[in-house]
């Protein structure tokens, strides 16, 4: 136990040296950055470009409304952002509040709460089965990742973002969205 | 009547029944001539008086009659005066007469006497006056009266019909008087032949019960006799079966003096051993309380482990604090370097040589969240060894204080065996002591054995005497059963 904590710890330092030896690497187009997190008990991915934030633990006040989705709104760095319930925009509502919040990138500013952040990683683009853009309306998901033998599916901010908008009676252009 | 009483009072009751009987008839025949003789007493005195005097009455009226022919010859004034006295004479024993009477009949003929006496005086008082004028008396003719004659015989008519009477009351009252005594000699025949009878009633009826209460008395001590005959030959054979016993006893209680002997001597070894079996239960409680102070170490020591596992748990449960704190420096860590890559997406050229910097961040974020995680297991490991070596430890705590009790129980066990020791050695010399007394009470016992094998023999001599005694006790209860007569009762 001792022994192989020990060596654990060489490896690290060797490693970590070894970071400052490496060439410069740049994050190229066949890699995709993706957020593993689990919403109403069930796992999901997220594309990190899609997102302009990760913050847990955040105050959220809740705000009266017809939408069940609509947790409150929450405030970050001087700006007001509507949180909504990632699971029940999914259409698997839960009884928990959950805990974690992200940004949607671009604007209105949109907040998605999940109940659980599994990690951050960095997949092979082809590692992601993706669907046609215009193959039709299908909800929030976009797409499919195998991780650790889980399938997740993507959920797509800017689809959630009309999907949002949907719910709440706006009407936005295809330029608007993206 | 008699039954139930002693032969004594019986005899006193028949001589008593005879002496009364005795008695009344003596009183009886003193009663009866008594009677006999107040009856005869009466008989004399109307003879001795009645008669008499009725006889002097005509003794009298005889003498009268020569006094006044007396008179009539010579007609003196003696004469005269002597005719005047007899008159009163023969008055006087008239009344005299009339006072001894009793009968009816001789009262009425003494009146008829007196009645046909005063006719004659007056007759006889006309012949006095005639003669007294007469002075010269020539022939008795001159003096004739009337009735004179008559008169006179009518008074001896009378006085000696007077006399017949009272001979013939004389008669009656004799002839009752007799009968009066004879009756009572019959009387008295017959009292004399009751007591006769009585008499021989009560001596037969003593002897009948002589007979049948002595003969039965008599025939009762035969019998006994007989059977104390039995009984003595009885007692002969037993005293000499008893004899032959008592040798028999002599002889096994010498064996059992032996055998005391031996007790005697195995209750000394036995004793020896009770000592020497006391001396290692003392050596025995020294171990003993060597063992206990060992066991009480040994409890303190199992105090002071259990004291410092729970120390250990304490530690263990800040160690999973400050690895919890380490947990939330890695997750704070992950997200900051989640959030640098998001916003050196979003800056260029620049931005992705940063990103590349986040991601090692974020790596050692990662590797020291799955780090804290390991210690948080390794630490939950120790506290639930921790935990399981208190209870083990407490359970250890629990034996060992179970052990101390049985502990304590071994040692009042041995203790008790070591008392129990010490009693058997008091006992044991106890019963040495009690063999040796038993040794000699059954010397005493063997003496008094002979002693009384003695005695069985004299007893069987007095038994054969007593019988023989019987026998001549019977022979003569039999010949005082021949003297009263009820021989075959």
């Amino acid at each position: 136990m001792t022994a192989s904590v020990a060596g654990r710890i060489e490896r690290l330092r060797q490693d970590f040296d070894r970071s400052f030896a490496e060439p410069v690497r740049r994050h190229d187009e066949e890699h995709v950055e993706l957020l593993a997190l689990r919403a109403g008990g069930r796992p999901y991915a997220l594309r990190l470009a899609q997102t302009a934030g990760l913050h847990p633990d955040r105050p959220v006040t809740p705000l009266p409304g017809p939408l069940p989705a609509l947790l409150g709104l929450a405030g970050f760095a001087g700006t007001v952002v509507p949180v909504y319930d990632l699971a029940a925009l999914l259409g698997h509502p839960d009884g928990e509040n959950p805990r974690w919040l992200v940004l949607a990138s671009g604007s209105p500013p949109l907040g998605l709460a999940f109940h659980g952040l599994d990690g951050h990683v960095r997949v092979m683009a082809e590692a992601i089965v993706g669907e046609e853009a215009n193959e039709g309306s299908r909800g929030c998901l976009r797409g499919m990742v195998g991780l650790d033998g889980v399938s997740r599916p993507i959920v797509d901010v800017p689809a959630t973002r009309a999907l949002v908008h949907a719910l709440a009676g706006h009407v936005l252009t295809e330029e608007a969205g993206r | 009547m008699m039954a139930g009483r002693t032969f004594g009072a019986k005899l006193a009751a028949g001589f008593g029944l005879t002496l009364a009987l005795t008695l009344l008839m003596t009183a009886t025949s003193a009663l009866t001539l008594r009677y006999v003789l107040v009856t005869k007493d009466k008989v004399v005195e109307i003879a001795s008086s009645s008669l008499t005097e009725a006889q002097t009455l005509s003794a009298l009226m005889e003498r009268r009659i020569g006094d006044y022919r007396s008179f009539l010859l010579a007609d003196t004034p003696a004469a005269l005066a002597t005719v005047g006295q007899d008159r009163a004479n023969f008055l006087n024993q008239l009344s005299r007469v009339r006072d001894t009477l009793d009968d009816d009949e001789a009262v009425k003929l003494l009146d008829t006497v007196a009645a046909t006496e005063s006719q004659h005086n007056a007759r006889l008082d006309e012949l006095i006056a005639k003669r007294q004028k007469i002075k010269s008396l020539t022939d008795t003719s001159q003096l004739k009266v009337e009735g004179m004659k008559q008169a006179r015989e009518a008074v001896l008519s009378a006085i000696d019909n007077l006399i017949k009477r009272i001979k013939k009351v004389v008669a009656e009252t004799r002839k009752e008087s007799s009968d009066r005594a004879t009756m009572a000699i019959i009387f008295l025949i017959g009292i004399g032949l009751l007591l006769i009878a009585s008499a021989a009633g009560v001596a037969w009826r003593l002897s009948r019960d002589l007979r049948r209460e002595v003969g039965a008395a008599v025939g009762h001590i035969q019998s006994s006799s007989s059977e104390l005959e039995a009984a003595a030959a009885q007692q002969a054979s037993g005293g000499r079966d008893q004899a032959s016993a008592m040798s028999e006893i002599t002889t096994t209680i010498s064996e059992l003096l032996i055998t005391s002997r031996q007790i005697a001597d195995s209750a000394q070894r036995v004793s020896k051993v009770a000592e020497d079996t006391a001396d290692a239960a003392r050596t025995g409680d020294a171990t003993i309380d060597q063992t206990r102070a060992s066991i009480n170490a040994i409890r303190s020591q199992v105090d002071q482990i259990v004291q410092h596992m729970l120390s250990l748990g304490e530690k263990s449960q800040q160690i999973g604090t400050v690895v919890d704190l380490v947990s939330e420096l890695a997750e704070q860590t992950n997200i900051l370097a989640i959030n640098a890559t998001i916003e050196a997406s979003g800056a260029g050229e620049w931005g992705r040589r940063f990103a590349v910097v986040a991601e090692e961040i974020r790596k050692l974020a990662d590797r020291t969240a799955g780090s804290a995680k390991e210690i948080r297991t390794l630490i939950d490991d120790v506290r639930g060894a921790v935990n399981t070596t208190v209870m083990a430890t407490e359970i250890g705590a629990k034996a060992v204080d179970a052990g101390s009790r049985q502990f304590d129980d071994a040692t009042n066990s041995f203790r008790r065996i070591a008392q129990l020791v010490a009693t058997t050695s008091d006992a044991t010399r106890e019963i040495e002591l009690s063999t040796k007394q038993q040794t000699t009470a059954v010397e005493q016992v063997n003496s008094a054995a002979s002693d009384t094998a003695r005695a069985s023999r004299e007893t069987e001599a007095s038994a054969v005497q007593t019988k023989q005694t019987a026998a001549h006790l019977s022979t003569l209860s039999g010949d005082l059963l021949d003297l009263v007569g009820t021989r075959g009762h």
